[in-house]
């Protein structure tokens, strides 16, 4: 009985955490593991590679690379689909098999016309390795002049300021909504369809046509600016905790009056 | 109204309730100098009807099922009417329930409240204190979040620490090596159907208690401060010229009841954040680990204390003796004075326990 005491005193006081680590760490693909210890050249993109978009998103080196990840006697077979380096004229395709909206516009600008030719790729501006989020950040003075002035570059970047401090805003509005709780599942595929469709829209360097898109865009992101607050209420909480204090009140004034 | 006094009377014709009101309500005298920090009892008890009501209203849609009890607590937030709000309710009225069963645990302790031959109403309070600490545990685990999930996987397999019988225990708690589906149903059933009725027996003890030997005559506004039990009888404490409980300290229940609830409703409405946090939004996954895990607010004093020690069992026995000695204080202290200011070594050693406490809450919180 006494021991029993002494358990339940036990398990009571504290059924608490303790600090050590649990669960198993996300397994590292062989590419990473080989290329992270090799001297800088072949180490460098590993590095860079772990601040990518693609990192962040769980997309491998084998995804552009080919060969498999798991094996790593065989991880660079071309039987398994390695590829090695791709070369730059393949760079749009092979990007487009994930990104298809993107190449589609990308192929008929000015950019896609001189492939091959001198123009440049999609890693000319996102990067090989360290593969940045598309942004309007991307459309700068810097990366645009190294090729050609910056005039016309200047006119699409304007023509998008507006629709992406939309998107901004909504991304940020959605964060705060799932904090609490609520479903936007619905204001996300939206918002994800949108998005593509406007950076896919980036790539066409057709400054009516951006604008055009850009319109429609805005309208549908106006659309979707007032869904997913199915919140509370702060006004509902205002009443509530006036009531509940006006009732406090009334109490304490019949309290007096008795007393 | 005419029609509500015929019911009222053909009531009181067959049950004598007249005599009830007046008898037990308006006779019950209380002391003169009764203070606010008594109503907290009564508050209590409405928070204990709100959890119950609240409860039973998400039990309509929950489903107790790991691959389905995440999306029905999401479903009541966001697709039943107002269940966003009931669910709120209960989720942060079991914090509240606990902050306020503290509240009520110190002024007990200041005003010296425990003292014989209120020794079983102190046990039964603290025996109450952890029933409401393991309802809320077992209840933290239902939404099957992500920090539900670890928070339990830690908590449950610091029981293994104990020796011989640790892993076993820890079994015992999950139903299987790892927590799973018969962790959820075990924890389940103890939050919905064990605890609860523990818990109303136990309120049912600790009112029959006070019912019987009175209520308590705080220390303060008095010069004879002592405690008037000698221990030869039972004796009931009356309080001639005092106070009736109807109307006159019912009313001050009603102001603190109503207080509490504007208190509770800021907390709803505008910080409910506060007590679930952003990820208690993510689904619980068993490959994944959260980089940290920390307990309710509650358990994060305990949480920092097991990290001091370089062992968990040697934590765990430092907390079971502070718990052992908090339970059992009535028996330890038997001293007759009752005011704080009049038993200063008692007083300080409270302040500094209590102000532990909470540094190693704030410590944990922030570690």
């Amino acid at each position: 009985m006494r021991r029993w005491g002494i358990i339940l005193m036990l398990l009571a006081a504290c059924v608490m955490p303790s600090t050590q680590a649990m669960g198993a760490a996300p397994q590292v693909i062989v590419c990473i593991q080989c290329h992270a210890a090799q001297p800088a050249r072949l180490s460098d993109p590993v590095t860079l590679w772990q601040t990518s978009i693609h990192a962040e998103h769980g997309i491998t080196c084998n995804a552009c690379h080919g060969g498999d990840p798991m094996d790593a006697a065989n991880s660079m077979d071309p039987a398994r689909g390695y590829r090695g380096v791709p070369a730059p004229t393949s760079v749009p395709a092979l990007c487009g098999g994930c990104h298809m909206g993107v190449t589609k516009h990308y192929m008929n600008s000015a950019h896609g016309r001189a492939l091959g030719r001198g123009g440049p790729t999609c890693v000319t501006c996102h990067g090989s390795h360290d593969i940045t989020r598309a942004s309007l950040e991307l459309i700068s003075k810097k990366n645009c002049t190294t090729c050609h002035t910056f005039d016309k570059a200047l006119m699409i970047r304007r023509a998008m300021v507006k629709t992406d401090g939309m998107l901004k805003a909504i991304e940020k509005r959605i964060t705060i909504l799932k904090s609490q709780g609520i479903d936007t599942d619905p204001l996300e595929k939206k918002l994800f369809s949108l998005r593509n469709r406007f950076h896919a829209m980036y790539h066409s360097l057709d400054v009516t046509l951006i604008r055009e898109e850009s319109a429609h865009i805005q309208a549908e992101l106006e659309k979707t600016s007032g869904a997913g607050g199915a919140g509370t209420g702060y006004l509902v909480g205002v009443i509530a905790v006036g009531w509940a204090l006006l009732a406090a009140l009334l109490f304490s004034m019949i309290k007096k009056n008795i007393d | 109204m005419e029609f509500l006094r015929n019911i009222y009377n053909w009531i009181d014709v067959r049950l004598g309730t007249h005599e009830i009101i007046t008898e037990k309500r308006t006779g019950y005298l209380l002391p003169r100098n009764v203070n606010a920090w008594y109503s907290l009892g009564s508050v209590l008890l409405v928070i204990f009807c709100l959890q119950i009501i609240t409860g039973m209203l998400l039990m309509l849609y929950y489903v107790p099922d790991i691959d389905k009890a995440f999306d029905s607590v999401s479903f009541i937030m966001t697709e039943i009417p107002l269940g966003r709000l009931v669910r709120l309710f209960h989720a942060v009225g079991s914090s509240m329930m606990l902050l306020v069963l503290l509240l009520h645990m110190f002024s007990i302790l200041f005003m010296g409240s425990y003292k014989s031959p209120r020794e079983l109403h102190w046990l039964t309070g603290f025996f109450l204190l952890l029933l409401a600490m393991g309802i809320s545990l077992t209840g933290y685990l239902l939404p099957w979040n992500q920090l539900s999930f670890w928070a339990t996987t830690v908590a449950t397999d610091c029981a293994s620490s104990i020796p011989f019988i640790g892993e076993n225990l820890v079994e015992l708690l999950r139903g299987g090596k790892q927590v799973g589906l018969h962790t959820l149903g075990r924890f389940y059933t103890l939050h919905v159907g064990l605890l609860p009725a523990l818990i109303a027996v136990l309120i049912g003890v600790h009112l029959f208690l006070i019912q019987r030997t009175g209520v308590s005559t705080p220390p303060f506004g008095l010069e004879d401060t002592s405690n008037q039990w000698k221990g030869e009888s039972f004796v009931y404490e009356e309080h001639p010229g005092g106070i009736p409980f109807f109307p006159n300290f019912f009313l001050q229940d009603m102001i603190s009841i109503s207080l509490y609830l504007a208190c509770f409703m800021v907390f709803v409405f505008f910080f409910p954040n506060i007590f679930i946090p952003s990820t208690s939004y993510v689904p619980a996954n068993p490959l994944v680990t959260p980089s940290h895990i920390k307990p309710e607010w509650y358990f994060l004093a305990n949480y920092q204390t097991l990290k001091l020690f370089p062992s968990e069992i040697i934590g765990l026995t430092v907390q079971a003796i502070a718990m052992a000695f908090l339970a059992l204080l009535p028996f330890i202290d038997r001293g007759e004075e009752k005011h704080p200011l009049k038993r200063p070594l008692f007083t300080f050693c409270a302040v500094s326990g209590i102000l532990l406490w909470i540094g190693m809450t704030v410590w944990g919180l922030y570690s």
